[in-house]
């Protein structure tokens, strides 16, 4: 049934049993007029509203939605709404990264004895919703791409990295992977297998490598096209002996993994080196293409062997090419504070120093400087635009680390039945703020999800947003301390970031 | 799927702004409907008779009623599918009178409204699924927090109902408010004289275990199993040997600690029995004066002691007591009148509230029941009573009416005449709210045979003048400004809730209101209840009330538990949830964030799963939220049920 033309609005409204359904009682009860736009789906708890009933609303085609709840230390439950608190909030900086006025959504809490309180709350987020109108429909969006090339990911200007970029001598690197080697090597027979990288179809791609026997230890690389994070394979592994080998980044992951026992402590050897950064594979092939590299060189024609040293990327073979490595570096090496693993056995080798200070916060990562560039509008047409051309392959969800769901993920299930498998653009970014949503205060940002993009749609800018407003509400970040409790798994009874909203 | 629809009338209620029978038209297309009608009165005999007759004729199986507000006949509507055969969740209401006729005078958009309503029901029942409660015992034993005459009252009735009482008091004697009244209206009988014998039962009662000065620090757990930290604050002598004798009181030599009990009219020992008829009547030293703990050295209790009770090094101690239901009977606390500055702020010494007045009044008071002023104790010849100190007042936030301060400046009236014959009173009123058995008869009385000058209005400001005071007011009913001269002002101070309240109802889970008064679950039918299963309410912790009311609604909540524990084994709502073992990944997130800890680990074939005790289990849902890959789902309102709602409302 459509809503009344000219009249009303779509609001819908979550409200707890115990203290807003009540006081929306209370409300009528006192006769306590109301605009008739709200429809209210009672559920037990604020705990029990999941962020996801707001997005799934909201994309299609609420035109605000309101979550009431007990008043914070009343809850009926006792912390159901400390955990709402987090969660909402969350969401709420969440939206604008899809283009939705935040505004739209509002949060608030009512007790079962406040039911003025309640027709003042309805009656100003009503008004606010009314004020702004129809919600404008992502679908609908002019598709808005502002980049030259249709499918690249959004670049802004190339900062300069972090820190220098600069592998050590051939000889030295060898040396130091040797010395990997031999650590894996001799922990080898404790362990099912390790996995590392080792050259792939062409000398360009490195491939990951399961080293059970001694012998595959010699198969073992290192370099800047150890692209993979490997710690994706490690639940796999569980409760079997298993080593991995890690860049800075990837140990992170490991980390997260641990904090969620989704690993066992006792099961994992993890080895690493520090690394000087990896490339972006679409970079390379981008800049080889363009004919930009020194000497002119065709793409299909495998090269022989990949050299680096320092920040030059040479390839040989029937079209050798020079490249630099701070052009094809991947986005996240550019900002990376971690080039050493946090855990493991450790090669120290020559990680290169910060080129200064290390900054307050992490740098903003470009294709989140990119999203933030744009207007909401904007927003709304770039993911119109990116979701027009998923695929819906999943590759995102099963290259993530983070990702453990595996075959019970709710992208694909019926029960909970989330998505539908209509390949709209609706369901389609549905699936990918559910991505974000279940990687709130987990996600290391090691952009596995965007390497494993057939289609190049830069995914990981909504895992950005994400952890920056992580990071801004709980001073969290994932993926450094195996013992932390991430944010949303806590509360604290009075947030020192998050502010009431007034209603 | 067949499902019924039926669309209440609610007499004019619903069908005065709702097209109801067009409502029911419309619901008849929606998916799985077969059958919809509307009704007049759905809860009546007839409608749910209706309900009945409708379910067999047409086979359905689930059944959606659109009337009042599910908090409301949730249960009632439940039971009548029951009685039809169906699983009783195998129903779902839609609130179309509290959320929508009471609410908005357009009957177009509120016909609309309904409508939606009744699709998001059904769409939502369609997704039901019968569901089964399991049963588990109870520990019948009952907390009543407050020693006051509600719970008291609560506390003997269960005791003598046959089940054990634990009675957790903050002061060092039961009695609360009740004990420090001289006389009660309308009677006029002794306070002490009827409220002595019943705390004397308390003591004595096998099945009361009192724990007095001592606090309720947490409440774990449920209706039926709750258990509760009670810290029993350090007395500094022990009780086990205290006789009450009185005799560490006669050689105190530190007189001069606040006498809480006399609300601060004098002084007292820093050891202490608060009155004569105390139970527990036992001493308790205070610390903030007494020289050995203020000074270090005296011990003079120690050694005269009889029975060598006194405990210098006495601490806290916590006592953990199992039970399954609580009754909270906290009262209530006087409104602090410094805040009016026209009547002094505190700074006169002979304005004074009616609770120190009552305690002048009392024989067994800090002036032994004659009436003397605090400032020179002379004998007040002109009294003035101001009414209203505290209530019915927004510019001080208290803008209820506390109902017994009328009665009792009555009767405050009436005393003092009794006791000084040749005294004058004057009361300032602004309503005489005297809405009880005899009530009316008793004002009428103080004002026709005791003489006591009732003026209606405010009074504006006190004045000292020379050792008395001159009162400034209004006459309405003249229309004129008054001034009467006084030797003592009693401002009838009213009630608010009871300092702690707020963070006692967030122990037991409850809710209250603005003013801290615990909420009852429904304000008529259900009003000694929570709406937390096994925690009820008595006396004026739910509101300013007398002690009548008070005591019988510490009899009512003392039936409640009764009617509770009657029954062997109790029911547990099956809305809780539930885990797909197929689906979870055993990251114990669920166990994590779940607040009462009733989600265990299991090992399932070599690997690590989680686990829903069904007894702990509330149903709030926290877990479902928190699992990634919605492996544990809460009955009744899971992730599809909810979904289809949310996809009724906006994707239809």
């Amino acid at each position: 049934m459509p809503v009344l033309k000219g009249k009303e609005l779509r609001v819908v409204g979550f409200l707890c049993n115990w203290c807003s359904y009540g006081g929306a009682d209370t409300a009528g009860v006192g006769r306590f007029s109301q605009p008739t736009d709200l429809r209210i789906i009672r559920v037990p708890c604020s705990g029990r509203v999941d962020p996801m009933f707001v997005v799934k609303a909201l994309l299609g085609g609420a035109d605000g939605v309101l979550v009431s709840g007990c008043h914070p230390r009343d809850c009926h439950y006792s912390q159901g709404n400390f955990y709402a608190r987090r969660r909402l909030e969350t969401l709420k900086t969440f939206l604008p990264a899809l283009g939705i006025d935040p505004d739209r959504f509002q949060y608030t809490w009512v007790s079962a004895s406040e039911g003025q309180r309640w027709k003042n709350v309805v009656s100003s987020f009503v008004e606010k919703v009314h004020q702004l109108g129809h919600a404008p429909r992502i679908e609908e969006a002019a598709p808005y791409l502002p980049l030259a090339e249709k499918g690249d990911t959004p670049r802004a200007p190339l900062r300069p990295p972090l820190r220098p970029l600069s592998y050590p001598a051939a000889g030295t690197l060898a040396a130091s992977l040797e010395q990997l080697r031999e650590k894996i090597r001799a922990a080898l027979p404790e362990l099912d297998c390790v996995i590392g990288w080792q050259q792939g179809f062409d000398a360009l791609h490195a491939t990951p490598l399961f080293m059970r026997k001694p012998e595959d230890v010699d198969k073992l690389t290192w370099g800047p096209l150890n692209v993979h994070n490997l710690a994706t394979y490690l639940p796999q592994f569980k409760n079997r002996k298993v080593g991995v080998v890690v860049k800075g980044c990837d140990s992170r992951s490991v980390i997260e993994l641990l904090q969620e026992k989704l690993v066992e402590p006792d099961n994992v050897r993890v080895f690493g080196m520090a690394c000087e950064g990896v490339v972006d594979m679409t970079r390379v092939q981008k800049t080889l293409d363009a004919g930009n590299a020194d000497g002119a060189m065709c793409a299909d024609t495998a090269p022989s062997s990949v050299g680096v040293e320092g920040d030059n990327l040479s390839i040989e073979g029937e079209a050798p090419a020079r490249l630099r490595l701070a052009d094809v570096v991947a986005e996240k090496c550019r900002t990376c504070d971690t080039p050493v693993p946090l855990l493991g056995d450790v090669v120290e080798g020559n990680a290169s120093a910060p080129a200064g200070p290390a900054p307050d916060a992490p740098p903003s990562p470009p294709s989140l400087d990119a999203l933030d560039s744009m207007t909401p509008e904007q927003r709304r047409g770039f993911w119109r635009a990116q979701m027009d051309r998923c695929l819906r392959c999943y590759a995102c969800r099963n290259a993530c680390p983070m990702c453990v769901c595996r075959d019970h993920c709710i992208a694909e299930s019926r029960d909970p039945h989330w998505t539908t498998q209509e390949g709209n653009i609706r369901e389609k970014l549905q699936f990918q703020v559910i991505h974000a949503l279940h990687l709130a205060g987990r996600c290391t940002e090691c952009g596995e999800c965007q390497r494993a993009c057939p289609v190049n749609i830069p995914v990981l800018a909504l895992k950005q947003w994400m952890n920056r407003s992580v990071r801004t509400l709980f001073d969290y970040r994932a993926g450094v301390d195996v013992n932390a409790v991430p944010p949303l798994l806590a509360f604290a009874v009075e947030e020192k970031n998050i502010k009431e909203h007034g209603l | 799927m067949r499902i019924g629809v039926f669309v209440c009338h609610c007499g004019s209620n619903i069908g005065g702004t709702v097209d109801v029978p067009g409502v029911a038209e419309v619901a008849r297309a929606y998916p799985d409907v077969v059958f919809s009608s509307d009704t007049m009165y759905a809860c009546s005999e007839p409608g749910q008779a209706a309900i009945v007759d409708a379910i067999k004729e047409h086979a359905l199986d689930g059944v959606v009623v659109a009337s009042c507000t599910p908090r409301m006949h949730e249960p009632t509507f439940r039971r009548t599918v029951e009685r039809a055969g169906l699983n009783r969740y195998m129903f779902e209401m839609a609130n179309i009178r509290e959320h929508v006729s009471w609410i908005g005078k357009d009957r177009e958009a509120n016909s609309n409204k309904a409508a939606e309503l009744v699709r998001m029901a059904v769409e939502k029942l369609r997704l039901n699924a019968p569901l089964y409660p399991k049963s588990f015992d109870v520990t019948k034993r009952v907390l009543v927090i407050g020693g006051g005459v509600a719970g008291i009252q609560a506390a003997l009735d269960c005791a003598d109902g046959g089940i054990e009482v634990v009675l957790v008091e903050r002061e060092s004697t039961i009695g609360g408010k009740m004990a420090k009244l001289d006389k009660t209206f309308p009677t006029v009988d002794c306070s002490s004289c009827i409220l002595g014998p019943k705390m004397v039962d308390v003591s004595q009662h096998p099945n009361i275990r009192l724990y007095a000065h001592a606090e309720v620090e947490k409440i774990s757990g449920y209706v039926g199993n709750f258990k509760v930290d009670v810290r029993r604050k350090a007395t500094y002598v022990d009780w086990e040997l205290c006789t009450g004798c009185g005799l560490c009181m006669e050689k105190c030599p530190s007189k001069k600690s606040p006498d809480a009990f006399n609300e601060h009219v004098g002084v007292t020992t820093s050891i202490n029995i608060p009155f004569p008829q105390a139970i527990p009547k036992k001493a308790i030293i205070d610390p903030t004066s007494c020289r050995q703990f203020v000074k270090g050295k005296c011990g003079v209790c120690a050694k005269v002691c009889p029975t060598g009770a006194i405990r210098y090094d006495m601490e806290d101690q916590v006592v953990t007591e199992d039970v399954g239901a609580i009754i909270t009977a906290t009262g209530y606390d006087l409104f602090d009148y410094t805040k009016y500055a026209e009547y002094g702020g505190g700074r006169y010494p002979d304005v004074i509230t009616s609770l120190q007045y009552e305690r002048l009044l009392s024989a067994s008071g800090p002036t032994g029941g004659h009436v003397k002023r605090p400032s020179d104790g002379k004998e007040p010849k002109t009294v003035v009573f101001i009414q209203c100190v505290g209530s019915r007042d927004r510019s001080v936030d208290r803008p209820y009416c506390s109902g017994f301060c009328c009665m009792y400046t009555a009767k405050q009236a009436v005393l003092t005449k009794d006791h000084i014959p040749d005294s004058r009173s004057y009361v300032f009123y602004m309503d005489i709210r005297a809405n009880g058995k005899m009530y009316e008869e008793f004002t009428r009385r103080a004002m026709e045979e005791y003489g006591v000058q009732y003026v209606r209005g405010r009074v504006s400001m006190i004045v000292p003048q020379g050792d008395t005071y001159l009162v400034r007011g209004v006459d309405t009913l003249l229309g004129e400004q008054v001034e009467v001269p006084a030797d003592l002002v009693v401002l009838a101070v009213g009630a608010e809730s009871s300092h702690g309240a707020p963070q006692l109802a967030e122990k037991l889970r409850i809710s209250y209101d603005n003013y801290g008064f615990f909420m009852e679950s429904h304000c008529k039918l259900r009003p000694v209840e929570t709406n937390t299963a096994g925690v009820y309410l008595a006396g004026a912790c739910q509101g300013p009330k007398d002690i009548p009311s008070s005591v019988g609604q510490g009899s009512a909540a003392a039936a409640k538990v009764l009617g509770l524990f009657s029954r062997g084994r109790l029911e547990s709502d099956p809305q809780i949830s539930q885990v797909d073992v197929r689906r979870c990944v055993g990251c114990g997130k669920c166990i994590t964030t779940c607040p009462y800890g009733a989600i265990e680990w299991m090992e399932l074939r070599g690997e690590m799963k989680a686990r829903v005790i069904e007894t702990v289990c509330q149903g709030c849902g926290i877990c479902t939220v928190t699992c990634p890959q919605g492996a544990i789902q809460l009955q009744h309102f899971t992730d599809n049920q909810i979904l289809a709602e949310v996809n009724a409302l906006c994707l239809s």
